[in-house]
């Protein structure tokens, strides 16, 4: 994660740590499903790792369409990229999906990322933002806490 | 004018389903709706919900012109952030148009932060269309900021025949 945030240019948004993935990841109810890439020992990477790359999603909702799933983060470690590592998970995502009777797989790109747009406009993503002018808009911090504490007292 | 703000029960999905055609309306887009009224009592009501929902309602004496009392709702689910963790996405907010100006909209979106952070959430995240100036206005004037403008993070989207395609091995 810390790795694929610094490709992105920031590194010093990641805030959360490999314990709260834990507890997050894998208790009852969990946050999000995530799939990894192995290679064998004698393929390990330089630094000596033989899981090599992830895919986090979660399940979310359309109101027009019904269950969805979004993919969160897909990354393969540089080193091991163009072996089709990036596209066998983006699949076994997609066959998540479909067992799950999801009608849409949306995740969100960079826009100067042009190998990642790319490679998602070939396997056929159409681009929101481009096409249709959807813009992701968030609340945090304080932000969140002020609008939070303006709600109706119960 | 009095007005409530509850969480939204299995009984509301006719409602529900019913302002979700009227918010497709406005969007102009009632030809991609394909969820019913069972389809929302399923997802959002089993143990594992897909979504949460937030009902605003007046009382009999202030009904619409139809009749109704139920006369807004947000919808919302649980994402993850691999950064910052538990994250709360606002999939639908909408005030019918005669109840609108009067901080409906503004009550179902604070409950929906409310609930966010009680859930633990760091983000409440949603979508709108550039071209929907009065909405940005509103949501730009409550704090929040454009991901899209200021991070350049693009939504795309695999379905039907893409989506088919994908998950062949």
């Amino acid at each position: 994660m810390l790795e694929l945030a610094v490709f992105e240019k920031m590194p010093d948004q990641v805030k959360i740590s490999h314990e709260e993935l834990e507890s997050s990841g894998f208790c009852e109810n969990p946050l999000f499903g995530c799939l990894v890439a192995e290679v064998p020992e004698e393929h390990k990477s330089k630094e000596g790792f033989t899981v090599v790359g992830y895919g986090l999603y979660f399940y979310t909702y359309s109101t027009w369409r019904g269950r969805a799933l979004h993919l969160e983060d897909l990354y393969v470690m540089p080193e091991f990229r163009g072996r089709g590592i990036g596209k066998s998970m983006l699949s076994k995502v997609a066959e998540v999906a479909k067992k799950m009777q999801c009608a849409r797989l949306q995740l969100s790109v960079l826009n100067w990322n042009t190998p990642s747009r790319d490679f998602y406009a070939a396997k056929g993503a159409q681009d929101l933002t481009a096409a249709e002018g959807w813009h992701l808009i968030r609340f945090d911090g304080q932000s969140l806490d002020n609008l939070a504490n303006d709600a109706p007292k119960d | 004018m009095d007005f409530s703000i509850r969480a939204a029960n299995v009984e509301d999905c006719k409602d529900i389903a019913r302002m979700i055609m009227e918010l497709a309306e406005y969007e102009k887009v009632t030809e991609h709706v394909k969820v019913t009224q069972r389809d929302l009592e399923q997802d959002g009501f089993s143990k594992n919900p897909f979504f949460q929902g937030i009902i605003a309602e007046v009382p009999e004496q202030h009904k619409s012109s139809e009749g109704h009392v139920k006369i807004g709702y947000a919808l919302y689910f649980y994402a993850y952030s691999s950064w910052s963790g538990r994250a709360s996405y606002m999939e639908d907010l909408y005030v019918m148009p005669e109840f609108r100006g009067k901080g409906i909209g503004k009550a179902l979106m604070s409950k929906v932060a409310q609930l966010s952070l009680a859930a633990g959430c760091k983000q409440l995240n949603f979508t709108v269309l550039n071209w929907n100036k009065s909405s940005l206005d509103f949501y730009i004037s409550q704090g929040c900021f454009d991901v899209t403008e200021k991070m350049g993070y693009h939504c795309m989207r695999c379905e039907e025949e893409a989506l088919q395609n994908l998950a062949q091995p």
